[in-house]
């Protein structure tokens, strides 16, 4: 009835609640809207945490994990972070963060951990007071005297300035097939006998002009995801130990 | 007051690469700070001191790698004597220049001391990767690097 005589009182006496808290519901969206930016900052800044904690978990479980293996090697040595990698060396050389002032001598066998397993990543190449230069496996000019499983048949295995080693100067009718483990061979001087150098990846068969066969090898190290490194300590030849200091 | 500066900005362009280098490298690639910076230097600087500049940052880049000791520097040099030929006759104030530049002469530098480590070292230091894509990285550097070194020029003088 009053809809018919009155709908202007109808529909204001219906709507009122509404109309009358228009003011409060207004403030109530602004309130949330502040309230949904806060939390959404608040949102990033613990995503933000998030990641950084577990890349902080990751590291403490990879350096865990690599202090437990390094304790299971039986050379003692000393751990050292790499401090700078140079792109246009990339597979060359690295810094690391130990120097002559923690004992670091020339031609120091350096070790990476990977899939649980000490490799051969190089030697220290030059020493200073506080840091070091690491020549890497992979450097075009560093080569090692190693041995293939399971005959134990010694070749050079060589870098070559790229991800992966060359195995050079295998006799042509040596058993090397895809996959044989390299290690370092006793008779090698620089390197300690016995470190995992890598896998033979292909066998490439002997050239007619050769009397010898070649392989590539996938390195033990990646050299891409190394972070720190284990430097043994080696009782070298003086005249491998690089330059003395003059007796006073 | 340049005496103090110059070392300072060269020790500054040597720091701000070795940190890029450490943290900012994306599957091993990093734009060559040093080759931006020595281009730069070639540029605002006349002959001698843009060939020094380029010299003394090439030595940075031979402490950095483990290759012939010196092969940098001689490139860089010799880039730095290139600059302040073809700057006669082009103008290299313009970012589009630079960029062209920076591209021809990395991969000119890069071939370059390829060459000299396989006549001096018989070794292959340069990857297929970084001849590939650091050219480009660089010549996005370049115009960069120029701005904040023509920027300290214009304020202090300098190069």
């Amino acid at each position: 009835m009053s809809y018919s005589l009155y709908p202007s009182l109808h529909y204001g006496a219906r709507y009122s609640y509404f109309v009358r808290n228009v003011p409060a519901n207004f403030v109530a969206l602004l309130e949330t809207d502040q309230e949904n930016r806060g939390l959404k900052e608040k949102v990033r800044a613990l995503e933000m945490k998030l990641q950084e904690s577990a890349a902080m978990t990751s590291e403490n479980e990879r350096l865990a994990r690599e202090m437990r293996l390094s304790r299971m090697l039986p050379w003692a040595g000393s751990w050292a972070r790499i401090v700078n990698k140079t792109p246009a060396d990339w597979y060359g050389s690295f810094y690391i963060d130990k120097g002559s002032e923690h004992g670091i001598t020339v031609n120091d066998t350096v070790l990476g951990m990977q899939d649980d397993r000490a490799g051969l990543a190089g030697r220290v190449f030059e020493v200073y007071p506080k840091f070091s230069k690491v020549l890497l496996l992979t450097n075009s000019a560093a080569s090692a005297v190693c041995s293939i499983a399971p005959s134990g048949m010694q070749a050079l295995v060589e870098g070559k300035g790229t991800w992966l080693l060359k195995v050079n100067y295998v006799p042509e009718d040596a058993e090397m097939a895809e996959g044989a483990e390299i290690t370092t061979a006793p008779g090698g001087l620089l390197f300690p006998p016995g470190v995992y150098v890598g896998k033979v990846r292909k066998v490439y068969p002997r050239e007619s002009f050769m009397n010898f066969i070649t392989a590539d090898v996938a390195p033990a190290v990646n050299v891409n995801t190394l972070e720190e490194v284990f430097v043994l300590r080696r009782n070298l030849p003086r005249e491998l130990a690089g330059p003395q200091e003059p007796a006073k | 007051m340049s005496l103090i500066l110059e070392p300072l900005l060269y020790l500054a362009s040597g720091g701000f690469y070795w940190w890029w280098t450490q943290n900012l490298t994306v599957f091993g690639l990093a734009p060559n700070l040093l080759f931006a910076a020595a281009l730069s230097a070639a540029i605002l600087a006349g002959p001698v001191k843009g060939i020094a500049w380029c010299f003394m940052l090439g030595l940075y880049a031979d402490m950095l790698g483990s290759g012939v000791f010196g092969g940098w520097a001689l490139v860089y040099s010799l880039m730095g004597y290139v600059v302040y030929v073809i700057k006669r006759h082009f103008d290299m104030a313009s970012p589009f220049s630079q960029l062209v530049a920076a591209l021809a002469l990395s991969w000119g530098c890069l071939l370059f001391y390829q060459g000299l480590s396989l006549v001096f070292a018989s070794i292959n230091p340069a990857g297929l990767k970084i001849f590939l894509v650091e050219p480009f990285l660089n010549a996005l550097a370049v115009p960069v690097v120029f701005q904040v070194f023509y920027w300290l020029k214009r304020r202090s003088g300098i190069l």
